[in-house]
């Protein structure tokens, strides 16, 4: 990813009304008692773009501004979306996108690997209470809106970050040059 | 040039897992921080018009979960409504045996407050995300009087907690989070307990620690203990509402020594709030 003043001022754009809009649209509806997280998809469309900098910085900023606004200790967040981006951007770097599928499955795969990562920093907190079969569900429900929101989401996010991206770059430059009156 | 840039790309990476554990470290434990003050005093205005705006949308996508479990609750609501309506002949007479037992205690007539506390009213501005952490952030805080450990209620009975506040806002941690612990009693048996959640579930809360000997019974309702011995108590104030009995097997009880217990409150969509500010607890 070219980084301009002008990109990150976006990505700082994004990250924000993300988190926002996570708080207080997303966590707050419920489709069969599950409420989807914007977040994972978000630092993984990230990541799928940027690569693995882009992803884990992203990932480190959201989880950062969510444990801010949550009043949550900080840091847990943070390590866990970080390693999402993280892994996100590794994918982009080592395999090419060939299909449309890519994004919202590893949207969905990567989310349900966040959620998991927020219980595993719960349990090296402390966590001393029974756990319901019922996160087995939440989980999977998760990973399916996850599914569902990666293809928009990515697709908007290419669009946004257009001018920023390497491979556009590249495409533009090997497009030939169209002739008129040819 | 490119091996620069890989060990750059590592320092960095290195440095955002380091200081993830750090700031866990650092921050775990210690309430809210001078910085998640700062951006909580920041963003609280903008998740107040956000919330604001984005109502008529989630009141839309909730509508369809609702009409999903209305069908499946309406059978259940028949069956519980001609027990109801036998229960309501004898709960008339015991109403008027208590608002005179209040009176002779000098409580408050509604009964909604207990005496002593200051209801501050506040609407939920913000839910955790992940389906480890159960708890809300409100519009009230330390300017309105909201203080650490304060309990907080609805219209329906006991939400949680204040866990953490800073000057516009707080984090309530509810009843169904992982870290919650409410001193209980059934009624009528007062057979006490421990209500503990059952984490990725908020509707089943588990009563624990409960006298195998008082054998409890589905239907029966729970309310807050509000226990006192000398300097330390509950955080709670007693009587107050938190659920109803779902499971309670005889085997459940002598070999767990726990019942099941369905909140009264329904902690996946709470809007508005009242924090019990002040008062003596216990």
């Amino acid at each position: 990813m070219i980084l301009t003043p002008k990109i990150l001022a976006r990505l700082v754009a994004i990250v924000l009304l993300g988190v926002v809009l996570q708080l207080s649209f997303f966590s707050r509806v419920a489709l069969f008692h599950v409420s989807p997280d914007l977040l994972p998809v978000l630092v993984v469309c990230l990541g799928l773009l940027g690569g693995t900098m882009t992803g884990a910085v992203s990932g480190f900023a959201v989880g950062f501004l969510l444990d801010c606004l949550l009043i949550e200790p900080l840091g847990g967040a943070s390590l866990v979306l970080l390693a999402t981006g993280y892994l996100a951007g590794l994918f982009r770097e080592r395999f090419e996108i060939h299909s449309p599928l890519v994004p919202p499955l590893l949207c969905m795969g990567l989310t349900v690997f966040a959620e998991l990562g927020f219980g595993a920093v719960e349990l090296m907190i402390g966590i001393d209470t029974s756990v319901s079969g019922l996160v087995v569900r939440d989980l999977l429900l998760k990973g399916v809106y996850a599914f569902l929101l990666g293809w928009p989401i990515y697709l908007g996010l290419r669009r946004v970050l257009r001018p920023a991206l390497i491979d556009e770059q590249a495409v533009r430059r090997t497009r030939r040059p169209t002739v008129l009156g040819a | 040039m490119y091996r620069k840039q890989v060990r750059r790309r590592r320092a960095v990476l290195a440095l955002l897992i380091v200081g993830s554990f750090v700031l866990l470290t650092i921050t775990y434990g210690s309430g809210s921080n001078g910085l998640q003050r700062g951006v909580s005093t920041i963003f609280s205005p903008i998740q107040s018009v956000a919330d604001g705006a984005l109502k008529p949308a989630r009141d839309m996508v909730n509508w369809f979960d609702q009409t999903f479990d209305a069908r499946g609750r309406n059978s259940r609501l028949e069956d519980e409504l001609q027990v109801a309506r036998k229960a309501a002949v004898g709960a008339d007479a015991a109403l008027a045996e208590n608002a005179q037992l209040r009176k002779l205690l000098g409580l408050d007539s509604s009964g909604a407050i207990p005496s002593g506390y200051e209801p501050v009213t506040a609407r939920v501005i913000a839910r955790s995300p992940t389906v480890w952490f159960s708890d809300v952030t409100i519009d009230a805080g330390s300017g309105d009087g909201v203080e650490v450990e304060d309990p907080v209620v609805n219209g329906d009975g006991l939400v949680g907690k204040v866990s953490a506040v800073t000057g516009g806002s707080a984090q309530v941690t509810l009843i169904a989070d992982h870290s919650s612990a409410v001193s209980a009693k059934v009624v009528p048996l007062a057979s006490q307990g421990l209500i503990r959640p059952n984490v990725g579930d908020p509707a089943d809360l588990i009563l624990d620690f409960i006298d195998s000997a008082k054998h409890i019974h589905k239907g029966q309702a729970v309310v807050t203990a509000g226990w006192r011995s000398g300097e330390i108590g509950s955080d709670f104030p007693p009587n107050i509402p938190i659920g109803e009995v779902t499971r309670a097997s005889i085997v459940e009880q002598e070999a767990s020594q726990q019942v099941h217990v369905r909140p009264y409150a329904d902690l996946r969509d709470l809007d508005l709030v009242q924090v019990l500010t002040g008062g003596s607890r216990g």
